[in-house]
């Protein structure tokens, strides 16, 4: 059986003309087209290809996000990213050992690309992104579900709270765990998420109040659910004056 | 939050009269001109030597003087509009000349120096010597502070051409739109060979024009014409994701601007406002003939929350104050502000048919 790839890409002719390269190439079957990040993690999901191609810069969710989150399935597909010029990726995919293509892709790199094409690590995509200048925070963070991933966007967050050896993504569609570290998603998000405690990591835009029970523990509330959680009493004081509750 | 942006205005910018090579050029200048004016006064038979060391005596002083307070009131005028700069350090330049003036009349009719140096230092006429010593002052003065502010409008402008051009040479054509402009017309040599041999066309175009140095202004036709070749080629890239509404029916088409006027902002606007969306927007372009002034707008959506702007706007727009502060100086503003969720760009710059006038400097 032919191996089935994605195109990813958001500009249409970029699409239509891989889509071409591959079908003179042959041996290889077309699972489907994609033309942003977050469609492709979806497709992805769907269509169990075995190789994405991928442009990195995409509006919404890029090809470097949606790559990690690819990289989260149980079998994870193999990815070639595309590019058309960005200095810095390059020069970080060459030092990843990742494979990649410029455009206008030339048919005979594309074969050598789908011959050496290989599953990446999270891990080493997640370098490759903290490297990045221009480095910009996800999109969404991505639960594993087997063979394919539950993408939580952002703005949908209402906190993460650490287990032992679990995170919880507590969100308008529910709880999910994912594998991300507290200390992590703070570093990521500093505009977006705030620490309350040793193990809790909360949305600010869901910060409502912070109240204190009888036996002197401080607890946030939060906005919508009505939730509470614990906060530090060290982290109290700074909490109320930064965000005036 | 408004970010405005205005030309940058004409002030009197002194040299530096606390640095002691300007201290020097001062005491050589006094003297040489002591030295003038003594050789002026020969023949009444005064004692040369005498005279000179007079002269020199009551011009060092007021040198001096007024390099002391230029230095000191030298930051503030640099900071005030010119005519109130020019007439305060006149002003102040007078003072001093009125003081040591005084002072002089205070130590001849004194007897601190003794009989001999009494008849030295006492002129005749009080009022006279005010007069004379006011007159010269005055003129030598305001000749000295128009040097100035002509050497260094000079120098202003030579910096700013070379600016200009450094700038012009950055604000090219990104790289990225060339690639992916490449990788469009490969797509369509095969799928629709006719587009895809306008998109070679007008890529050529739009070079040609990025590469123009000799004319630096063309008719607004012309510029508009650049700017709408540089959307075709954005279009066949972005497809439904792009919309420019160009609302300029009204403007004069033969007016002179500076070349890449409009270019550079809408390849911003597309850049910025259009590419981060994943729904794509709508960029407006409009412009409007007010009395003798040329208004143009371009305004695009912002990217939502979370799709992180690409930075690097400014140069662009700074290279565009600094190309009509050549070609209009004083008389041209850029403007660029965010409104709700709406970023707009506003040039202002007066309305030229002659080309003759609009490439002179």
């Amino acid at each position: 059986m032919n191996p089935r790839v994605l195109i990813v890409d958001d500009e249409p002719p970029a699409r239509e003309r891989l889509r071409r390269l591959l079908e003179e190439h042959g041996g290889v079957d077309i699972a489907g087209e994609a033309a942003n990040g977050e469609q492709a993690v979806r497709l992805a999901g769907d269509l169990k290809p075995d190789l994405v191609l991928l442009d990195v810069r995409m509006p919404g969710m890029n090809g470097l996000e949606a790559a990690r989150h690819l990289a989260l399935f149980d079998a994870p597909p193999a990815v070639v990213f595309t590019t058309a010029y960005d200095a810095y990726a390059v020069e970080a995919f060459e030092a990843q050992a990742i494979g990649y293509l410029l455009k206008p892709v030339r048919a005979e790199k594309l074969a050598a690309a789908l011959q050496r094409a290989a599953r990446l690590a999270e891990s080493t995509l997640a370098r490759v992104a903290a490297g990045d200048p221009a480095r910009a925070p996800r999109t969404h963070v991505a639960a594993r579900l087997g063979d394919a991933v539950r993408l939580i966007p952002l703005p949908e967050i209402y906190y993460f709270a650490a287990d032992q050896k679990y995170t919880t993504v507590r969100h308008r569609g529910g709880a999910d765990l994912i594998e991300d570290s507290l200390r992590a998603l703070e570093e990521e998000f500093p505009a977006q998420f705030v620490r309350v405690h040793r193990n809790a990591l909360v949305a600010i835009h869901s910060l409502a109040a912070i109240e204190r029970d009888v036996e002197g523990q401080y607890r946030v509330v939060l906005r919508d659910i009505g939730e509470r959680l614990d906060v530090s009493r060290r982290l109290a004081g700074e909490l109320k004056e930064r965000f005036r509750l | 939050m408004p970010v405005e942006y205005r030309a940058e205005r004409h002030a009197l910018n002194l040299p530096d009269f606390c640095a002691a090579q300007a201290v020097l050029a001062v005491v050589l200048i006094v003297t040489l001109t002591a030295v003038v004016l003594t050789v002026a006064h020969q023949g009444n038979g005064f004692n040369f030597w005498l005279d000179l060391a007079r002269t020199s005596l009551f011009m060092l002083w007021t040198g001096m003087g007024s390099a002391a307070v230029l230095c000191v009131l030298r930051a503030r005028l640099a900071r005030m509009p010119l005519a109130a700069a020019s007439a305060l350090a006149l002003a102040s330049m007078l003072a001093v000349i009125a003081l040591v003036s005084w002072g002089t009349l205070w130590l001849g009719s004194s007897s601190l120096l003794g009989p001999r140096a009494t008849n030295l230092l006492l002129p005749e006429s009080p009022w006279r010597f005010f007069a004379t010593n006011l007159a010269i002052g005055a003129i030598v003065d305001a000749l000295a502070l128009r040097y100035f502010y002509v050497t260094s409008e000079w120098r202003r402008n030579v910096e700013l051409q070379a600016r200009a051009r450094v700038r012009a040479l950055q604000a090219r054509i990104r790289p990225h739109f060339l690639f992916n402009s490449m990788n469009t017309i490969a797509a369509l040599t095969r799928s629709d060979a006719k587009r895809a041999e306008q998109a070679v066309e007008d890529l050529a175009d739009l070079f040609r024009a990025n590469l123009n140095e000799k004319r630096s202004s063309i008719t607004l036709k012309e510029e508009l014409e650049v700017a709408r070749i540089y959307q075709r080629i954005e279009q066949l890239r972005l497809g439904e994701r792009l919309h420019v509404i160009w609302d300029v029916a009204d403007l004069p088409m033969r007016a002179m601007v500076p070349g890449l006027l409009m270019q550079p902002l809408l390849e911003n606007a597309i850049y910025h406002g259009i590419e981060p969306r994943p729904a794509g927007g709508i960029v407006t372009v409009s412009g409007a003939l007010d009395g003798d002034v040329i208004g143009l707008t371009v305004r695009n959506p912002l990217p939502e929350a979370g799709e992180e702007a690409h930075s690097g706007n400014r140069i662009a727009l700074d290279n565009i104050r600094e190309r009509m502060e050549l070609l209009y100086p004083g008389r041209s503003s850029v403007e660029a502000s965010r409104i709700g969720d709406e970023y707009i760009v506003r040039l202002r710059f007066p309305y030229v048919e002659d080309s003759e006038r609009a490439s002179s400097l």
